[in-house]
C-alpha cells in the first residue's frame, strides 16, 4: 500500500469511508486533484483538527472540544436523570425533541459478541463511576433515574438488559424508552414482536 | 394473486424474455439446461428475494453482464403492483411501483410463491433444516412479518454463540442473551405449533385423497433440545410453558454449551416427524407412500393458505411429474384443475406428463430463448402493457448500495444456506 502512487493512496483512503465505494472514491480523488490547492489544504487541516481537538467529555463521554461538553457545563440541566445512548448522533436526536432536560451518557457502541464488542469495549465503566460519584474533581451527581435509550435492536436490547442487571442491584431506578407502533403506521404491516410489545406496554387513556 | 406480466433481462442464461402468463396454467417445455428452471427461479426471487437453490448474486447475472433485471406485474385482489429486482454482483435492489424498497417487511407478501421441485421429494429423508424450512416458509407465506421474527431469533443466536466461544465468559452478559433467546424462541415455537394445529387436518385429508383413507398422516413437532417430548398441548395453550421449558433447559446445559461453543437449546434445532398410522415414514413407509406424503404436504400448504387466509399463492412446479408415479401425477393434476383459481408454472421435459389441455399457455424454452407456442405475431407490445415505459435500470451506482440494507442476505429460511446449526450432528 505504501508504495502505491499518491492518487491510488488517496483513492484507497477515501474508499475506507462508509458509503463510499471505489468509484465514488476515485471521483472524489480526481475532483480534489483538479481543484486549487486551497481545497486540499482546507480538507487536510479540517481532518487533522477534528481528531486533535475533539475529545470525550469527562462526565458523559459526549464528543466535545473542551474537558466537558456544553450539556454537562450547563446549569439548567436536571442532574437527577441520565439518558444512556449509543452515539453522539443519538444524543442529538433526543436533544432535538426538547423533551429531555437531564444529562446524557454516551456509550460509543453497543455490546455485540459477534463483532468482539463486550461491555469493556464501550463506556460502561465510566457510567458506573458516575453513578458511584467517583469522577475526579467533581461533586457527585444526584442521579435518581437512568433512562436507557439504545435502539430496539438485538444489540441495543442486549446492552439495555445488561446495564439493567448491573444497575438494578445498586438500587437505581432504570427505565427503558418505550417501543411500539410508529406514529402514522399501519398496524397490518407491523411485525408481531413490535405489535406484541406495543400491546404489553399499552397505557391507559 | 396473479402474475400478469414477467420481464427478464440478463438473468442466468436468459438474455431477454417477456411473457404474459395465463392466469391458470403455464408450461415451460424444453430439453434440460435450456433455462426452464431459471424462469421459475426468477418468479421465486420476485416473491422471496432469495433463490431456492444455492447461488451467489454473481451467478444470477448472465455471463459478462453487470446486472440482471427481473420485473413483474402482479395483481393481488384487484390492485396492481410492479415488482422489480435488480441483481448486481454486490447485492440486490428491490423496487415496488418503481420506488426503492428500504425494508423487506414492507415488500414481503406482494407475491406469494410455493415451490415444489425434485429436491423436495427427499424432504422427509433430509436434514431437520429442510423440514424447518418447509414450516417456516409456510408460516411466512401467511405472515410476512414472521421473517422479522426469525431474523431476530437468528441474530440473538449468532451473538450468543459468539459469546459462548469467547475466551472468558461474562455470565451476566450470557444471562442477557438467555433472556432474549427465551423470548424470541418461545415466539417461534408458538408460531410453529399454531401452524401445525391448523395444518394437520388439511394434511390428513389430502393424504387420504392421494393415497388411501385408511392411513392417518401426521406431522408432529419434535423438540430436539429436550430429552423427552413435552406436552405440546399445554405449550399451545400457554406460551409461558415454552418460556419455562427453555429457561430450565438453558440452565441445565450451561456447561455443555460452554464446552461446545454454541447454543444447543432452542427452536433452531427442532424438527418435524412424519408418521402414517403412528409409524415413522422414514423407517416404515414405501417409496409410494413417502412421495404421496411429500405431495400431501405441498398441496396441503396451498390448501391451508386458501382455506385459512383466503388467497391462492402462485405455485411453481419444477419437473416434479418425472419424480411422481403415474397415479400420484394424475392426482396432482386433478387437484390443480379442481381448484377454482390459482396460477401455476410448470417445467417439464415431456409435455405428456402434463395432464392439462385447457386454460393454459405453453412456452418453449431453448438456449435461454422463451417463445410462446402458437402465439400471435408481435406479442411483446401486448405483454408489456402491465409494465409501462422503458425498463429503468442503473438508477444509482452499484457501489452506493446502502450498507446495512439486508438485501444481500435476507432471512435464511427463504432460500438455501439456512443457519443450520445442527446439520453436522445428524444421526
Amino acid at each position: 500500500m505504501k508504495t502505491a502512487d499518491p492518487i491510488t493512496n488517496l483513492i484507497n483512503a477515501l474508499a475506507k469511508l462508509p458509503g463510499v465505494g471505489e468509484r465514488t472514491a476515485s471521483r472524489l480523488a480526481f475532483y480534489v486533484l483538479n481543484q486549487p490547492e486551497e481545497l486540499a489544504e482546507e480538507l487536510a487541516e479540517a481532518l487533522v483538527q477534528v481528531k486533535e481537538k475533539i475529545g470525550l467529555c469527562r462526565i458523559c463521554c459526549n464528543l466535545t472540544e473542551g474537558d466537558e461538553c456544553t450539556i454537562c457545563r450547563s446549569d439548567k440541566r436536571d442532574l437527577t436523570k441520565v439518558c444512556v445512548v449509543d452515539s453522539t448522533q443519538d444524543l442529538r436526536a433526543i436533544e432535538q425533541t426538547g423533551e429531555f432536560r437531564g444529562r446524557y451518557h454516551v456509550l460509543h457502541g453497543l455490546i455485540s459478541p459477534l463483532e468482539g464488542i463486550g461491555p469493556d469495549d464501550i463506556r460502561v465503566a465510566e457510567l458506573l463511576r458516575r453513578l458511584s460519584g467517583d469522577v475526579v474533581d467533581m461533586e457527585p451527581e444526584q442521579i435518581e433515574e437512568v433512562i436507557i435509550a439504545t435502539n430496539p435492536s438485538v444489540d441495543g436490547e442486549a446492552t439495555a438488559l445488561y446495564l439493567n442487571r448491573l444497575l438494578k442491584p445498586a438500587g437505581i431506578k432504570v427505565t427503558r424508552i418505550a417501543s411500539g407502533v410508529p406514529v402514522g403506521a399501519d398496524l397490518e404491516y407491523i411485525d408481531r414482536m413490535t405489535l406484541s410489545r406495543a400491546l404489553l406496554e399499552r397505557r391507559e387513556l | 394473486m396473479l402474475l400478469k406480466a414477467l420481464r427478464l433481462r440478463d438473468f442466468r442464461n436468459i438474455e431477454s424474455a417477456t411473457l404474459e402468463p395465463h392466469e391458470r396454467f403455464n408450461v415451460f417445455t424444453g430439453h434440460n439446461g435450456q433455462g426452464k428452471t431459471n424462469l421459475l427461479e426468477a418468479i421465486y426471487l420476485l416473491g422471496a428475494v432469495k433463490s431456492f437453490r444455492p447461488q451467489t448474486n454473481a451467478t444470477l447475472v448472465r455471463f459478462d453482464q453487470k446486472q440482471a433485471v427481473l420485473e413483474a406485474g402482479v395483481d393481488r385482489g384487484g390492485s396492481e403492483r410492479i415488482v422489480k429486482i435488480e441483481i448486481h454482483e454486490r447485492g440486490k435492489k428491490i423496487f415496488l411501483n418503481n420506488n426503492p424498497v428500504r425494508n423487506l417487511t414492507d415488500f414481503f407478501g406482494t407475491l406469494n410463491v410455493v415451490m415444489f421441485g425434485p429436491e423436495d421429494i427427499s424432504l422427509l429423508k433430509g436434514s431437520p433444516g429442510e423440514r424447518r424450512r418447509f414450516i417456516d416458509r409456510a408460516i411466512f407465506n401467511a405472515h410476512p412479518a414472521y421473517a422479522t421474527e426469525v431474523a431476530g431469533y437468528e441474530d440473538i443466536l449468532a451473538q450468543r454463540n459468539a459469546l459462548l466461544k469467547a475466551p472468558s465468559l461474562d455470565r451476566t452478559l450470557l444471562s442477557v442473551y438467555d433472556e432474549q433467546l427465551i423470548q424470541a424462541g418461545a415466539d417461534l415455537v408458538a408460531r410453529r405449533l399454531d401452524f401445525l394445529d391448523h395444518f394437520q387436518p388439511v394434511l390428513e385429508r389430502t393424504f387420504g385423497e392421494i393415497f388411501d383413507t385408511s392411513f392417518v398422516a401426521e406431522l408432529t413437532y419434535q423438540v430436539r433440545w429436550l430429552d423427552t417430548q413435552p406436552d405440546l398441548e399445554s405449550w399451545r395453550a400457554d406460551r409461558f410453558e415454552i418460556e419455562r421449558a427453555l429457561a430450565t433447559r438453558l440452565s441445565q446445559t450451561a456447561g455443555e454449551e460452554r464446552d461446545r461453543g454454541h447454543t444447543v437449546v432452542g427452536p433452531h434445532r427442532d424438527d418435524l416427524r412424519a408418521t402414517l398410522n403412528s409409524l415413522d415414514v422414514r423407517e416404515f413407509a414405501s417409496q409410494g407412500q413417502h412421495r404421496a406424503f411429500v405431495l400431501a404436504m405441498k398441496i396441503g400448504e396451498i390448501t391451508y393458505l386458501e382455506e385459512r387466509y383466503h388467497f391462492a399463492p402462485i405455485l411453481l412446479l419444477d419437473d416434479v411429474s418425472s419424480e411422481l408415479d403415474r397415479e400420484r401425477n394424475r392426482f396432482l393434476f386433478d387437484f390443480l384443475r379442481g381448484r377454482d383459481e390459482g396460477q401455476v408454472f410448470i417445467t417439464t421435459t415431456h409435455r405428456d406428463y402434463i395432464l392439462l389441455d385447457e386454460d393454459l399457455k405453453v412456452f418453449d424454452v431453448d438456449g435461454g430463448e422463451v417463445t410462446e407456442r402458437g402465439a400471435v405475431e408481435n406479442p411483446v407490445d401486448e405483454s408489456a402493457q402491465m409494465i409501462s415505459g422503458p425498463m429503468v435500470t442503473g438508477s444509482a451506482p452499484v457501489e452506493d448500495l446502502t450498507p446495512g440494507v439486508p438485501f444481500g442476505d435476507p432471512v435464511s429460511f427463504l432460500g438455501t444456506g439456512a443457519l443450520d446449526e445442527d446439520t453436522s450432528e445428524e444421526e
